[in-house]
């Protein structure tokens, strides 16, 4: 075989290897995207979990707001009915946003609950209160961590999927840019929030 | 704080100085090659009539005891943190694991620990406590994520707010998950090896007791001057690297918490410490590269540290200097970190009260 043929084999071979390389990072990085996902689900459970206990223990100091604690029971019913939807297609979008919603409400249920506590000083010393609050807000963090880190997964597939010439392996075997959570769907939350007294 | 751009830039740098490690390793080999050929030459070749021939092998057995020199240290500590080495380490340094029931600082921080492993994508570490240390600092030792272990003070429990324990946490998991202790003790390792072959060469220069120096002596002497220069080099450039990655985990640390307050508010606090004398435990010059924060005192020059300045850190991560901060601690977010701090007091210039 002539010299010329032995160089672009050689040239061939080593595309070949490039390509091989360039395509397991994309498999890797998109595995990484539905993984970080999962994470997200395991956290939503473990806050689900955990507010019928903050209920329970809250119950008993709060008597009288019955109402801010059953708004929390039933935000929290949905927001779990919408997170069982959602874990069945991790990627696509409708079933995210619909879980975003209930996350907001319940977001906002727990709020108001919280702002109520801080008016009875007996449950806020409560000791298992004191747990409670720090295993919620571990919770919240976590659920944030785990969308931050979704987020940055899907930055990282997308900077590979995009870049030249990692970009024709990507078109090649169709592996499509993702997108990122967005924090909230509702324009009335995005408005600057007003302070009256 | 372009905290992807720092790292990029970080990487770099470790990657340059590294090469210039290897470069000057290969630089003290021919160096001593070329200063025990000189050696030689004056010792025998020159008294000796004929030809001045070197022994057989010469070269290769130098080079060879070189290099088994540098390679042997990085073996020795290789071996010292391998697998189990991590937890034994720390407990070395005086941590004992947390206990999240015991305590609800404890309870705290193991939360925030599992909060970063999330937020890092990596498996969780051992969590532990350095109970009798009343500075802010922490370290994480372990050969890699499967033998990791984080610990921090006793005071970084109890000055700190969860935001700024996030971002002090969160540090010490970008020397984990960049493998920072492996590659530090690595070059430490090396280090060692360079200032044994300075020894070596000091002790064939001793006169022994019939003051007897003639004959090893320029060869020692050769060997040491290659290997103080050796020596010097490959600790500058072992500083440089582990000053690089201290600045890679800042900016790990505040990518994944997006807070320049969490880990920025540690520095500036534990310069508020420094300035009133408080510091943490001493622990081994071998070890300083493992804290948030250095605590021996001084090095012999500013390229010899360990670690970047607290003024370098907090500028790199708020983009312009920030003044200490008063060691309180809230159970609420930190109010923002702009607020001025009341300046060190001077009695007589102190108006008993702050405009804020």
């Amino acid at each position: 075989m002539s010299a010329t043929l032995w160089v672009l084999l050689a040239l061939g071979l080593l595309v070949f290897f490039w390509a091989v390389g360039a395509y397991n990072r994309l498999v890797r990085l998109k595995n990484a995207i539905a993984n970080a996902f999962g994470q997200i689900d395991v956290q939503l459970k473990r806050r689900y979990d955990l507010i019928p206990n903050l209920v329970e223990v809250a119950r008993k100091y709060l008597a009288h707001e019955a109402q801010t604690l059953e708004a929390v029971v039933a935000a929290r019913n949905q927001a779990k009915a919408a997170e069982q939807t959602a874990a069945g297609s991790p990627l696509n979008a409708g079933a995210l946003g619909a879980l975003s919603g209930a996350e907001q409400v319940l977001g906002g249920a727990l709020g108001r609950l919280f702002a109520v506590v801080e008016a009875y000083p007996d449950l806020k010393a409560d000791q298992t209160m004191r747990e409670l609050s720090e295993e919620l807000s571990s919770t919240e963090n976590r659920i944030g961590f785990a969308r931050q880190a979704y987020n940055d997964n899907v930055l990282e597939f997308n900077d590979a999927a995009a870049q030249f010439p990692t970009l024709i392996v990507a078109r090649l075997f169709n592996f499509q840019p993702q997108s990122m959570l967005e924090s909230t769907t509702s324009d009335v939350e995005r408005q600057a929030v007003k302070v009256a007294f | 704080m372009r905290f992807f751009e720092f790292q990029r830039d970080a990487r770099g740098e470790t990657r340059k100085l590294l090469l210039a490690f290897v470069l000057t390793v290969l630089l003290l080999v021919l160096a001593i090659n070329a200063a025990l050929a000189l050696a030689w030459g004056l010792t025998w070749g020159f008294w000796i009539p004929g030809d001045m021939s070197y022994p057989r092998h010469y070269f290769a057995v130098n080079t060879a005891v070189v290099l088994l020199f540098v390679l042997g240290g990085w073996w020795v500590e290789t071996s010292r943190l391998a697998s189990g080495g991590g937890q034994r380490l720390a407990e070395q340094m005086g941590a004992r694991p947390a206990q999240p029931s015991g305590d609800f600082d404890e309870h705290r921080f193991s939360n925030i620990v599992d909060e970063m492993s999330i937020s890092s994508g990596m498996k969780r570490p051992l969590a532990m406590v350095v109970a009798c240390d009343q500075g802010i600092n922490a370290f994480a030792a372990g050969w890699d994520e499967d033998d990791a272990v984080v610990a921090v003070t006793r005071g970084a429990l109890e000055h700190l707010t969860r935001e700024e324990l996030q971002g002090l946490v969160a540090h010490e998991f970008s020397h984990i998950g960049e493998g920072d202790t492996r590659l530090n003790m690595r070059l430490i390792g090396m280090v060692f090896g360079l200032e044994m072959l300075y020894r070596m060469g000091q002790q064939l220069v001793e006169p022994d007791e019939k003051d007897r120096r003639m004959a090893l002596a320029l060869i020692g002497l050769a060997i040491m001057v290659a290997g103080w220069l050796g020596w010097l080099a490959g600790h500058a450039l072992q500083a440089a690297v582990s000053r690089q990655r201290e600045y890679l985990a800042d900016a790990r640390a505040v990518q994944w918490t997006r807070s320049r307050d969490g880990l920025g508010g540690v520095l500036r606090k534990i310069m508020s410490q420094q300035r009133e004398g408080v510091v943490s435990r001493r622990v081994g010059s071998m070890v300083q590269h493992m804290l948030l924060v250095a605590n021996e005192s001084g090095a012999v020059a500013h390229w010899l540290d360990s670690h970047p300045t607290l003024e370098q850190r907090i500028h790199r991560i708020y983009g312009r200097a920030m003044g200490p901060l008063p060691l309180t601690r809230d159970d609420e977010p930190p109010l923002a970190s702009e607020a001025p701090t009341p300046p060190a007091s001077n009695p007589a210039d102190d108006p008993g009260w702050t405009l804020i």
